[in-house]
């Protein structure tokens, strides 16, 4: 386990990705939290168009402009349309307004002629906020943290740099793409985070990506285990409950003043017997995804709330904080 | 025919598995195509499906359960072959850079391919029901839009331009889509590179007589879908990103004439009666001795607790997220003990989806 946040966010890019459903979006958002919780002036990007982010903490609509969102924490929803035509200006000084590009499904056409250029115009967008720097030379943000597209493309996303460069055998974008390879490739600017569930599956997928950011020379953080059942009881107490039986469930409950029904009663306990089910389950495939890829684990806990709130989010931001030993965004406040 | 659609990562594959396996034990001589590269249907039926041709399963059932997977850049290969009109002309399309890496890049082409194998499928008249799992993309819209985009892109003024003989040049292209694109043209030449906009309008115009083919072919699927015997089924689990996307593939459904079999919420916490209240249930839990068996107890009625708020967040955002639609059918699936991973968990998930039916 990393020691502290200093060396869990000892990059400048911090790549959040994870198999479709495991609340990769939720993760990277804790994430950003408990980095601009330490102080750190964070930005966080989002290229699928998603709007999880403005969702979850009920901000208006992101959209491609760096906007402070709370306090140290700003946020960024890139377009790769906006992006093109941002580098097109930049690069080639043509003003958006001279162009009648949407008629003619540019970016479609353009990303037909080179698989890739459109990630690599998302990227392309992150890696000129990583270059930039504030007024005194530091960078413009302490931290990157990109929601980037799911673990099955994850890969290609990341390595589309390399691949427009095979591609397109001249010209600026080649030197460009090799720069860009650069950064996600030097581990003190770039570490991706895989987010999973303890699972088969997820944890199956995770293993597989973990190896293969790897062979695609990218650094890879701890693994962020999201949505871990806390342990309610421990196996022997699981034990008891079944030799006890509903019956002697409910009289005891109704006791103790919480009347079960038989129904409830029997429905406790199916739920102890899963619950330890899914405990030996979560602590096996901790082993397996520790054994596989030598990573440490942060684990998340799943949140039983009736509702999913932005306190929830600095809940999970302050468990990641202390996980690696430090003290939370929950830390000072009542 | 059934088609199972929805977000990544909430079970689509294994509802679809799940489908076929209900439809072989009722009788029917049932093929799952899958188009998940991650093979997970192949690890819950405990067969290698990379092959060319259907695998069966054996199951002790009245009907027969056969499963394959969708291979995109063999099934983009067979169509070059059958549709290009001499065997130099396929060659040349396959040898072509720009064609390496379309089947696998191009938007839609992963869907068409889909809809491809499906018409085959059909055409073949072996099967009595064919359970299809949509790719899982990003905006599960972008399946219906397959058949169109394709072509679309084929079509486009773009590739019209692309097959004129020097139009990397710009020469006379003013004239035809005006000037932005003839700037564009030579944008596009600067910053990619010439050979790369050759390959790209030697690859089009090796395609040039081929397109109508496409089309046609992407029109017979669509009428195919829109027959009464060909039924969607949004699959979603209870949280609510992939929840927002089935809300707007019913949508769509509808307003493109599809049949809407009905929805599927796969991993639902159980029911938990209101009473006793969360509070009783806290107060009884924590009056319990500190024993074994009263930590027990205690343990239990938190559970309860737990969820009932996980039951009741998960049935809320389904409800929000169908607010003003009226699926024919919602069906929830429950969290089992363990991962669908093998036949028998299979058969339980079938057996929620027909017992709710």
């Amino acid at each position: 386990m990393p020691d502290g946040l200093d060396e869990l966010l000892g990059c400048r890019l911090a790549v959040v990705t994870g198999k479709g459903g495991v609340g990769k979006t939720t993760v990277a958002a804790s994430l950003a939290l408990a980095a601009a919780g330490s102080g750190r002036r964070t930005l966080l990007v989002e290229v699928e168009e998603r709007q999880g982010f403005s969702r979850t903490l009920r901000t208006p609509a992101w959209d491609y402009r760096e906007r402070e969102y709370r306090p140290g924490l700003f946020g960024l929803s890139v377009d790769a349309t906006d992006a093109m035509y941002e580098y097109l200006e930049m690069f080639y000084g043509l003003k958006r307004v001279s162009w009648v590009l949407s008629r003619t499904n540019a970016l479609d056409f353009v990303t037909t002629a080179a698989p890739g250029l459109r990630d690599l115009l998302l990227i392309g967008k992150v890696y000129e906020i990583e270059r930039r720097r504030r007024s005194d030379g530091r960078p413009a943000y302490d931290l990157i943290v990109l929601d980037a597209p799911p673990t099955g493309r994850i890969v290609p996303f990341l390595l589309s740099p390399t691949s427009v460069s095979e591609i397109v055998r001249v010209g600026p974008i080649k030197a460009q793409a090799r720069s860009i390879a650069g950064m996600l490739s030097d581990p003190a600017r770039t570490r991706a985070f895989v987010v999973t569930l303890l699972e088969e599956m997820p944890v199956t997928e995770t293993i597989q990506s973990v190896a293969a950011l790897r062979e695609a020379g990218i650094a890879v953080g701890p693994v962020i285990a999201n949505m871990v059942v806390r342990a309610r009881l421990s196996p022997d107490e699981a034990k008891t409950i079944h030799a006890l039986g509903p019956d002697r469930i409910a009289e005891r409950a109704s006791a103790a003043g919480a009347p079960l029904d038989a129904a409830t009663a029997e429905l406790a306990t199916e739920l102890v017997a899963a619950h330890a089910d899914r405990l030996a389950l979560q602590a096996e495939l901790t082993d397996e995804l520790t054994e596989s890829t030598g990573l440490a684990t942060i684990r998340l806990p799943l949140l039983t709330g009736e509702t999913f709130e932005e306190r929830d989010l600095l809940v999970l931001a302050d468990t990641i904080a202390r996980a690696v030993g430090d003290d939370g965004p929950l830390a000072d406040m009542p | 025919m059934l088609v199972t659609t929805g977000a990544g990562g909430v079970g689509k594959t294994t509802t679809a598995a799940a489908l076929g396996l209900a439809a072989a034990a009722a009788g029917r001589r049932t093929l799952v195509l899958t188009i998940d590269p991650a093979k997970r249907l192949a690890q819950a039926l405990g067969v290698d499906l990379s092959g060319d041709r259907p695998n069966r399963i054996e199951l002790d059932a009245p009907g027969e359960l056969w499963a394959t997977m969708l291979d995109m850049q063999r099934t983009f290969d067979e169509l070059v072959d059958e549709r290009a009109p001499t065997a130099e002309r396929a060659a040349a399309i396959k040898a072509n850079p720009v064609y390496r890496t379309l089947a696998s890049t191009l938007s839609g082409t992963h869907e068409y391919m889909a809809m491809e194998k499906l018409h085959a499928l059909h055409a073949a008249g072996e099967w009595d029901l064919l359970v299809i799992d949509t790719p899982p993309t990003r905006n599960a819209l972008d399946f219906l839009d397959a058949p169109k985009r394709m072509t679309g892109c084929l079509e486009g003024r773009l590739l019209d331009l692309l097959m004129r003989p020097g139009f990397a040049g710009g020469k006379g292209l003013g004239r035809v889509v005006g000037f932005g694109a003839t700037a564009f043209m030579r944008l596009a030449g600067k910053v990619t590179g010439m050979e790369l906009l050759e390959d790209l309008a030697q690859f089009f115009r090796s395609f040039e007589g081929m397109y109508g083919g496409f089309k046609e072919r992407a029109e017979q699927v669509l009428v195919l879908l829109r027959r009464p015997d060909s039924q969607f089924v949004v699959v979603s689990s209870p949280q609510p990103p992939p929840l927002r996307e089935a809300r707007f593939f019913l949508e769509r459904l509808e307003q493109e004439g599809l049949h809407t079999a009905g929805m599927v919420v796969n991993r639902v916490h159980p029911v938990c009666a209101p009473e006793p209240s969360d509070r009783a249930l806290e107060q009884a839990a924590a009056s319990q001795p500190d024993d074994t068996e009263g930590r027990a107890l205690a343990g239990a009625l938190r559970l309860l607790i737990d969820t009932r708020h996980l039951g009741y967040r998960e049935r809320r955002d389904v409800a929000a997220a169908l607010r003003g639609l009226r699926p024919p059918a919602l069906i929830e699936v429950p969290l089992l003990h363990s991962d669908v991973h093998d036949l028998s968990s299979l058969r339980d998930v079938a057996a929620a989806l027909t017992g709710a039916a």
